[in-house]
């Protein structure tokens, strides 16, 4: 996903101040800025996308580097899986379309704020998005969709050992909801996995966010 | 070799290296100590750098020992120490257990992710919630405006019945016919308390202000208050009420006010019993008082009344039926004033109930 680059220098310079709060793990200066966004009445998708979702790939990509630690990644995820309760009170106050969407980590998935935001994109486009976290037993996740019956379930996978889980999890839904579409997506399809997913009937690879709201798009009543 | 390990020891390992002396003073501290204790470490007593200090760390090379010192970031850290002796004085080193570290660490992030997704879930549900009583609301809106022309249509004939047909009707007809509207008159109120209630809580109560008197507000409700009260021969006991001060109010709901506490009083009052009616102004507000001699409240009673469907007073002493919304759309309609309601009984000696508009909502 690319920056924000029609909002210009000081969009470039919050977010810098933003990032490097976050590399320091400093919780407070990162809400000060989040809350200054939020303040500003900054779109909620463009705050997804052109600082959260930014951000934490900046970091991962340092992490992968071997330029931060792991523990710098863990408490940037978990300060950012914070701030995200900011957004909440707006975010559940979307006009709603009558769509319901489960999403789910798979079991043994530590990093599942790719999935809260996935979720919380569902709700952005007005559908109501139920959000399952990480190491969520599939007996759970299954009692859910017998309760809820979504529209949708989708499953969110960040690191690559997390595939098999997330192939067993859509076995399962498949094998006892036969109908109800299965959406897989998330960073560790960069290496592989996608054909062994879609091999389940039913199930569809979405590489990135603006792909998944094109979907949650023509699957939306008013879609023509 | 043994010199560059020490040395790597010494300066670069994530080990607490501190140089003791007889007296066990720290008299050489190595970088890292020096970062974590702070740089006044050296020439301070091991005994002074703990937090609580109930045991020595330990004679030399008898052992592992835990050890709790006060950190340069002011929090307390615990560190495993094993003792050296040395020529002159010894050598203490400390570290932290790395595995206890590790799980302090998952646990921690694993809380925050819990109360992360609890806090989705619960402004999740909060949402639901929402959308659930904006149904509801609606809900009853519709009904009750669709029940409300039929139960007319009953009144109306059964009135219309009454009039034309009553002399040539048998008494017990014409009683049937009597309950029948009875029981019409208190359905059409019931659907207006729904009515009523679900404008207020789809937050759609909208309130004509203008500048009104107590004698005003009091004016509009008083002829129908004395019919209620005649009814059921009670009195109704008037207290003249100001027109000289004005507040910017909706008169007509606060007759609604003034009109359901006078009826509720009416209601709970024996045939012979007194109604007292009156207004005041203090500093602040201005108050409506309705005053009965009925059987009073008890105080687990006061304290649910203006809740909904607050039934479990008293019962009424002609059998009126309510389902306990009357009290609770008053209770919206002051508040939607700015002003508050609240009752004063003890039971047997009868209720007053009280109602404050405050001048800051608009006196003229």
């Amino acid at each position: 996903m690319s920056p924000n680059t029609t909002s210009g220098t000081a969009t470039n310079e919050a977010y810098a101040r933003y990032l490097e709060a976050l590399l320091a793990g400093d919780r407070q200066r990162c809400r000060r800025e989040f809350e200054a966004w939020l303040a500003a009445g900054t779109d909620l998708r463009t705050l997804y996308q052109d600082f959260i979702q930014r951000s934490l790939y900046e970091v991962g990509e340092l992490w992968e580097r071997g330029r931060v630690s792991v523990a710098t990644e863990h408490l940037a995820t978990a300060i950012t899986e914070s701030l995200l309760s900011l957004v909440y009170p707006r975010l559940f106050n979307q006009p709603h379309v009558g769509r319901t969407a489960v999403v789910t980590c798979t079991a043994n998935e530590y990093h599942q704020i790719g999935g809260k935001m996935v979720a919380d994109l569902f709700e952005l486009n007005g559908w109501r998005g139920y959000f399952l976290g990480a190491s969520t037993p599939a007996c759970d996740l299954l009692h859910l969709i017998e309760e809820k019956r979504p529209d949708v379930v989708a499953l969110s996978v960040t690191v690559y050992f997390g595939m098999e889980g997330l192939l067993r999890t859509a076995a399962e839904i498949r094998s006892q909801f036969p109908t109800v579409p299965i959406l897989v997506g998330g960073q560790a399809f960069r290496w592989g996995g996608r054909e062994r997913a879609e091999q389940i009937g039913g199930v569809q690879y979405l590489p990135s966010l603006t792909e998944l709201e094109s979907w949650m798009q023509s699957h939306s009543p008013h879609a023509t | 070799m043994a010199e560059a390990a020490l040395a790597y020891l010494w300066d670069t390992a994530p080990v607490l290296a501190l140089r003791l002396d007889e007296q066990d003073r720290v008299i050489a501290a190595n970088p890292h100590a020096q970062r974590v204790l702070g740089p006044a470490v050296v020439g301070r007593a091991l005994a002074e750098l703990a937090v609580s200090f109930t045991r020595a760390p330990g004679a030399p090379n008898d052992g592992v020992h835990w050890l709790s010192l006060n950190t340069a970031s002011g929090l307390p850290e615990s560190f495993q120490f094993r003792r050296f002796a040395l020529t002159e004085g010894g050598l203490a080193l400390g570290s932290l257990d790395f595995l206890e570290q590790e799980r302090l660490r998952t646990e921690v992030l694993g809380l925050n992710r819990e109360l992360s997704d609890l806090t989705r879930q619960l402004h999740l549900a909060n949402a639901e919630l929402r959308e659930l009583n904006q149904l509801k609301n609606q809900f009853l809106g519709m009904a009750a405006h669709d029940l409300r022309k039929p139960v007319g249509v009953i009144m109306t004939y059964s009135e219309f019945v009454l009039d034309e047909a009553g002399p040539a009707l048998s008494a017990e007809h014409r009683k049937f016919l009597q309950t029948c509207l009875a029981a019409a008159v208190g359905m059409k109120r019931l659907i207006d308390d729904f009515l009523d209630l679900s404008v207020i809580e789809s937050g759609k109560l909208r309130l004509e202000l203008t500048p009104a008197t107590a004698a005003d507000i009091l004016g509009g409700a008083t002829d129908i208050a004395r019919l209620v009260a005649a009814k059921k021969k009670v009195t109704l006991i008037e207290a003249p009420a100001d027109a000289s001060r004005r507040l910017r109010v909706d008169a007509s709901k606060l007759q609604q006010v003034v009109l359901n506490l006078v009826g509720n009083a009416v209601e709970h009052s024996q045939p012979g019993q007194r109604v007292w009616l009156s207004s005041l102004w203090d500093d602040q507000n201005l108050v409506f008082a309705v005053r009965d001699e009925g059987p009073g409240l008890t105080a687990e009673a006061q304290g649910r009344l203006f809740q909904p469907f607050a039934s479990g007073g008293p019962r009424k002493t002609g059998g009126e039926r309510s389902v306990g919304l009357g009290l609770l759309i008053t209770r919206k309609i002051v508040e939607a004033h700015g002003g508050r309601i609240w009752v004063e009984s003890i039971p047997g000696q009868g209720a007053t109930f009280r109602f404050a508009l405050p001048v800051q909502a608009g006196a003229r």
